[in-house]
């Protein structure tokens, strides 16, 4: 078991300052009606504007060096900064993808024109990505990704789709996985490489798909024979597999697993706090213990990446628990609701719930599934 | 000092590995001499005594910090009570008592309890191993001074005695039974928390072992011609223990690190309510992948799944922790949860 340590990492006071410093900012852009707080707001609720000027306060690309513009400060600083924004439904949408995993692969795996042409454009928050894993005939089962890319005179050419890509028609990138080679008979993890796609090029197309809660964040990208210079390799060709897997990493482990309905939480204790005290003290410490677990959990994670390690299994231990306890606590307020009727919650609480009870069922889909997580926890326990 | 606790982790393991075996496990009686030698190896390498002060002829390694040592203990499913001892002793030396040689039980529950001219009567509950010891330590309020009560005579009526596979416990009814030692608790000494925190460490240890029994077993055992561990419904099911054993590990280690950073922090409570419902679990989970040989007496995995048993419910179950920790942020606190949590 010595695989799975999470070893106890500190808060120290520069962190909680940090924190601090993080939380007066949100306050005042709650104050000012710059945003409204909003369930699952790193997948639903884009505003480049505030992604620009979260930028500005050097929030983003924080760990990236300072010669791409980042601001070389640790990936527990990060970790801060981004519970905040989680905990408090802010409007991260836009640059989330790009600051949570985009950037630090293009800064591990790119060469060096695309970290001096993009990273700093990300720090400054002006630069979006998209994710270009799945396909319409690739889920789980990503390495049977069709999407294929071509040697040409002049570099490569890109033909196929990819799906569920969420803010696509926001973003100005994509990191595309694509065959570069036929699978091996022994090993279908041979011969995929990584692309870094612009997505302005011409025979890009990107359609919406609107999801069950009737919002758009979903898309199909179509690769219509799309030219890609020589430079648009992303790291080595053939190489495609080992580093998804390290992307999927930086994916899976972050407080967006347990926190993506965490301003439904508040609000509800807020206002059933005196009903609470009588019948929901039981409910309210587990609640409790659950989510402090997890975030020390995550934060050991983070820390793991700082010192890079490469923590895909301890990834795949916070995602699966961070998704059930969301679904966990969606149940919990639902049976509440026989103590405090529905109907009779406030409007604005009652949306919050819907809206989450609506949205819960992607939690353990996006991101990898509650099945792959268990796959992937039972290799490393010696079962496959 | 981390040096010397790797030291005795090693030795530990080294003495359980050459003494516990499950046929030890099903005779725990103070006639049996391979009981009394594994005794006599612990108490010659000082493991007894090793959070008690060195004035007291202890190792003074802090509680906290020993935990690691706790789970090692009951990972091997060792027989004996020595996680209790070593938290008795603690107790009665941060508490200025001498603490005696030998087995050292204590008493999480009682009833009734009274306390003249130096004489207690009353019911003690739920006692382990006391079948292999004189000497219990009792922790008691008195005119609202938390006390701790040394006994190193126990003898009584015996009230209910719960003798299967797994440890022992009695209920033992006693009257003017003689006080050894009487001493108020030092401020910072929970009884509760610390017996919450001692409880789910052995449940981790405990859970390890029957993660590894369940991976050994499946992958061993072979039906439609296939190991179990070959099934993805067995994998999945497995790997849940993991994920539940994962998330009480990285609750206890936060306590192994930081100590308990106030008495009443939280963590001892997030503690108990992890450990105790990934017992729930894991009982139900490596019960159902070994089949009906887990359910049998010669093998092992009962004697680990019944301490668990025991264990969750020491010292506050689930719900005990669960309103305790929220009753403490609804009624203590204007706070909305985030800065609460932070």
């Amino acid at each position: 078991m010595s695989k799975f340590n999470f070893p106890f990492i500190k808060e120290t006071n520069e962190l909680s300052n940090l924190r601090k410093e993080v939380r007066e900012f949100i306050t005042n852009c709650i104050n000012n009606n710059e945003f409204t707080p909003s369930p699952d707001a790193w997948v639903f609720s884009a505003d480049p504007s505030f992604s620009k000027k979260i930028g500005s306060k050097g929030w983003l690309g924080m760990s990236f060096p300072r010669e791409y513009g980042g601001h070389q400060r640790t990936a527990l600083e990060r970790y801060v900064v981004t519970e905040e924004l989680l905990s408090s439904g802010a409007p991260v949408a836009a640059h989330w993808i790009a600051d949570r995993q985009s950037g630090s692969q293009i800064l591990r795996y790119g060469n060096e024109k695309q970290k001096s042409s993009i990273i700093p454009r990300i720090t400054a928050g002006e630069c979006f990505f998209a994710i270009g894993m799945s396909e319409p005939d690739s889920g789980s089962d990503l390495a049977s990704v069709k999407t294929k890319a071509t040697k040409t005179k002049n570099g490569w050419k890109l033909e196929g789709r990819k799906i569920w890509s969420t803010g696509a028609h926001l973003a100005h990138y994509m990191i595309v996985l694509a065959r570069t080679s036929p699978a091996s008979e022994k090993n279908r993890h041979e011969g995929l490489s990584q692309f870094l796609v612009d997505l302005s090029l011409p025979n890009v197309k990107i359609t919406g798909i609107p999801d069950m809660t009737g919002q758009r964040h979903f898309n199909e990208t179509l690769f219509d024979n799309v030219e890609l210079s020589d430079d648009s390799l992303l790291g080595e060709e053939g190489k495609g597999w080992k580093q998804v897997v390290g992307e999927l990493a930086l994916e899976r482990s972050g407080p967006e697993r347990f926190l993506s309905h965490f301003t439904l939480l508040d609000s509800f204790i807020n206002e059933f706090r005196n009903s609470l005290i009588h019948s929901g003290t039981k409910i309210v410490g587990k609640l409790i213990s659950e989510i402090q677990t997890l975030r020390r959990m995550s934060f050991s994670v983070a820390s793991m990446l700082h010192n890079g390690e490469s923590p895909e299994t301890q990834a795949a231990f916070v995602k699966e628990l961070g998704n059930k306890f969301e679904k966990m606590m969606i149940e919990t307020l639902r049976e509440f609701s026989n103590i405090v009727p529905l109907h009779e919650w406030p409007n604005q609480l009652q949306n919050l719930f819907e809206d989450a009870t609506l949205r819960i069922p992607s939690n353990s889909l996006r991101g990898g599934t509650t099945e792959i997580m268990k796959g992937i926890i039972a290799r490393q326990l010696g079962l496959r | 000092m981390i040096e010397e606790l790797e030291i005795i982790l090693e030795t530990t393991s080294k003495i359980l590995q050459k003494h516990v075996n499950h046929s030890l496990r099903q005779n725990i009686v103070s006639e049996n001499t391979d009981i009394l030698n594994l005794w006599n190896d612990i108490e010659k390498n000082g493991l007894p005594k090793i959070s008690v002060k060195e004035k007291f002829g202890g190792y003074e390694i802090p509680f906290f910090s020993i935990l690691p040592l706790i789970k090692i203990v009951n990972n091997h499913g060792t027989p004996l009570p020595l996680s209790e001892t070593i938290l008795s002793n603690y107790i009665l030396s941060e508490s200025d008592i001498n603490p005696p040689n030998g087995i050292v039980t204590f008493a999480s529950d009682t009833k009734n309890l009274q306390i003249k001219n130096n004489m207690i009567s009353g019911e003690i509950l739920s006692v382990p191993y006391l079948n292999l010891t004189k000497n219990l330590l009792i922790v008691h309020e008195l005119n609202n001074v938390k006390k701790a009560i040394l006994i190193n005579e126990i003898n009584g009526e015996i009230i209910h005695a719960k003798n299967f596979l797994a440890e022992p416990r009695y209920n033992i009814k006693v009257e003017d039974l003689n006080i050894a030692e009487i001493r108020p608790i030092k401020n910072n000494i929970d009884f509760n928390f610390l017996g919450a925190i001692l409880r789910s460490a052995q449940m981790i240890g405990a859970m390890e072992k029957i993660l590894d029994l369940s991976i050994n077993y499946c992958s061993e055992r072979k039906q439609f011609g296939r190991a179990l561990s070959k099934f993805q419904a067995i994998q999945h099911q497995i790997s849940e223990m993991a994920v539940e054993l994962s998330a009480s590990s990285a609750a206890l280690s936060t306590i192994t690190e930081l100590g308990l950073v106030e008495k009443n922090s939280n963590d001892a409570a997030i503690l108990k309510i992890r450990a105790g419902f990934a017992a729930g679990k894991i009982i139900a989970i490596s019960h159902q992948v070994h089949g009906a040989i887990g359910f049998t007496k010669e093998y092992e995995l009962s004697y680990f799944t019944k301490n668990l048993n025991s264990w969750r419910n020491d010292f506050g179950n689930e719900s005990f922790w669960e309103e305790f920790l929220g009753k403490r942020f609804l009624e203590k606190n204007n706070k909305n949860l985030w800065e609460y949590l932070t």
